[in-house]
């Protein structure tokens, strides 16, 4: 039986290509996470304190935009190729989107790394928001907008592929991995306009000097018009994994083919209209605007308790397929030798932990114990750090044999290494909870203020940074893991299976859902009157208090090559 | 397309071409029985979900204590 890359060779060339660009990226970015982790703890210092900032954002995009979208580039073009049983329809299409969002990628790494050297008169440690006025320089802004209109031409390749399909097969119900990634791509068009808006209109200009002054609260809500979707575009690809591959990996299927397609057309109708729930803090939006934030965001723990309850029924399936018994017991049954099996359980199981602190995070009142405090990259690490990075990582254990023909270098490294993440996770992530309940900033050097301490209600501040240090140095050692292993797998010798890639059909399948369902037209129509209706009045009063163009000025952050200039500009800002 | 019969899957060990040792992906070829929708009672998934929902209820109730009762007033506008 011949693999993915028998059947669909250039295809498989343009999968792996997204997967080697991530694949750097996860290791740069993990790199920095590393001496983040050792720096704000104080354990070790080797950098300045004002290039922490440079390593931040490199950190934050690298791995956030550049790791988690590369992947989703490949695992959704596998997707609808394998769904469809069809090649892309033009493979230079494909290959154009690869080298656009590749190149503008590329510009924004440049624009990033460029500031470590006080030589080159170019910096961007704007952070991973690039919050105006923090000017980055125009090569960043570019290089975003090309990333995100190429990302914009890889879904319209895919949709492409599913009206040529659709041609052939008038009647049938869209293909389960086909739907899940038309309907993220629908929510990723909706919700990129706003970054779209936001870089072309006016970062862009601003930072060329064509246009003086910004409105930094109308960047910042379009960056939140985005910015929320935007994790919904980092979970998609994990989430059709888990209904998708993960019930097979367990020796199961999945449990309802009709229950996931509602739980992706919920994430298309509700990830857009709750981008304010990150500004609760913001002055100038009104508290109402924000209270229909937090509804609607309430809303979308329905969505992810669905997934909870399928996912685990799916797995239970497979668990009671090879002989599992009892309430719990069958948990034993489960096949927890196989790395891509066990790194996506767990990567499940911390999602499940995320949701806890998503909770707090979605509350308006409750927010604000923990706004802006160590508490919110605990929550992420937990989300994106995991729920999406350890099941991307556990899925291309599976995935890259495809891809290559070749098996996996080595299954019990694999296994250490998913299993070492989890640990090195549950070590920073519970630390950064508490720090931040202890009201311990983020985003910062140096955590410590003059003539005050934090003191920890359990434990010590000394034992929570203890915590993130050994927890930091774990994560890192398992990205190494990672990363040699699949980079040594790339060395073995072809076979005809590397890896048992059969998908079973579900239990219950997509004959019986309801065919409105598959009416992607209805579901943006109304995807696009929440936003309509969300997102109105708030822009409107951003843009009739300041204008389109505000009154700000920029603040470059060019920090080593002209500090003095900085604190003037700055100075006058503040003024 | 449905699980392919076990027998098959024996005949597939053999293969030349499959890798040695645990293959990932294979634990369909350890399924004792096939079950099919109308025999498959989720209960082990109904006990995992109550637990996440006492852990809930539990750290919910420990919040109120905790982040209200133990601080001050908090003043707001």
């Amino acid at each position: 039986m011949a693999t993915f890359v028998d059947r669909y060779a250039e295809e498989a060339s343009v999968i792996k290509a997204n997967l080697v660009v991530s694949f750097v990226a996860l290791g740069i970015g993990a790199f920095f996470g590393l001496v983040q982790a050792l720096h704000r703890t104080n354990y070790f210092r080797f950098i300045d304190s004002v290039d922490y900032y440079t390593v931040l954002t490199g950190h934050g995009v690298l791995l956030a935009l550049v790791f988690t979208i590369f992947f989703l580039l490949g695992l959704f073009t596998w997707a609808v190729v394998q769904s469809l049983e069809r090649p892309m329809p033009d493979i230079r299409l494909t290959w154009a989107w690869f080298g656009l969002t590749t190149t503008g990628a590329t510009f924004v790494a440049i624009a990033i790394l460029a500031g470590f050297m006080p030589s080159i008169d170019m910096s961007a440690d704007v952070l991973y928001t690039f919050y105006a006025p923090l000017q980055a320089h125009p090569l960043f802004y570019v290089g975003l907008a090309m990333f995100i209109v190429g990302t914009w031409l890889a879904g319209a390749d895919w949709f492409l592929a599913y009206r040529n399909w659709r041609g052939d097969n008038p009647d049938e119900r869209i293909p389960l991995q086909t739907f899940m990634v038309l309907t993220t791509m629908l929510m990723w068009y909706l919700s990129t306009l706003g970054v779209a808006v936001s870089t072309v209109f006016f970062l862009i200009p601003w930072s060329f000097g064509i246009v003086e002054t910004v409105n930094p609260l109308l960047t910042r809500t379009l960056f939140w018009f985005f910015g929320h979707p935007v994790v919904y575009f980092w979970l998609m690809p994990a989430y059709l994994m888990w209904y998708t591959v993960l019930p097979k990996l367990a020796g199961g299927r999945l449990f309802s083919d009709p229950l996931a397609r509602v739980v992706f057309v919920l994430f298309l109708l509700l990830s857009t209209p709750v981008g304010i729930h990150h500004q609760y803090l913001d002055p100038g939006i009104a508290e109402g605007f924000k209270f229909i934030a937090m509804t609607n965001t309430m809303f979308l723990l329905l969505p992810s308790l669905l997934t909870a309850f399928t996912v685990v029924a799916s797995v239970e399936h497979g668990a009671r397929q090879r002989g599992g018994e009892g309430y719990l017991k069958w948990l034993g049954a489960l096949p927890w030798r196989d790395p891509a099996f066990t790194g996506m359980a767990l990567a499940g199981a911390m999602f499940a932990a995320g949701g806890f602190s998503g909770m707090i995070n979605a509350g308006m009142n409750i927010n604000y114990l923990i706004h802006n405090t160590l508490w919110v990259p605990g929550h992420f690490h937990l989300t994106v750090g995991t729920a999406v990075a350890l099941t991307m990582m556990a899925g291309s254990y599976w995935l890259v044999p495809q891809l290559t023909g070749k098996r996996l270098y080595s299954r019990p490294i694999g296994l250490l290494q998913v299993v070492l993440w989890f640990v090195g996770m549950v070590l920073m992530s519970n630390a950064m909870h508490r720090a931040g309940l202890v009201g311990i900033p983020r985003r910062t050097a140096e955590p410590q203020y003059q003539s005050f301490d934090f003191t920890a209600v359990i434990g010590t501040v000394g034992e929570l940074r203890a915590q993130i240090a050994i927890g930091g140095t774990l994560l890192f050692l398992s990205v190494v893991l990672f990363l040699f292993n699949i980079l040594l797998s790339a060395f073995e010798e072809p076979i005809a299976n590397p890896v048992d890639d059969r998908l079973p059909a579900p239990l219950s399948g997509a004959s019986g859902s309801p065919l409105v369902l598959d009416d992607l037209r209805l579901w943006t129509g109304i995807a696009v009157v929440l936003v309509i209706l969300a997102y109105t009045l708030p822009l409107a009063g951003i843009v009739g208090d300041a204008g389109f163009f505000g009154n700000v000025p920029g603040v470059p952050v060019w920090v080593s090559a002209n500090a003095e200039a900085i604190v003037e500009t700055l100075t006058e800002v503040i003024a | 397309m449905s699980l392919e019969p076990e027998t098959e899957n024996t005949i597939r060990e053999d293969v030349p071409d499959r890798p040695r040792g645990y293959v990932v992906g294979s634990a369909p070829d350890s399924i004792e029985r096939e079950i099919g929708h109308d025999d498959f009672d989720p209960v082990g998934t109904l006990v995992l979900i109550f637990g996440y929902f006492l852990i809930l209820v539990v750290m919910w109730v420990f919040m109120y204590f905790v982040e209200f009762l133990g601080r001050g007033m908090t003043v707001i506008g």
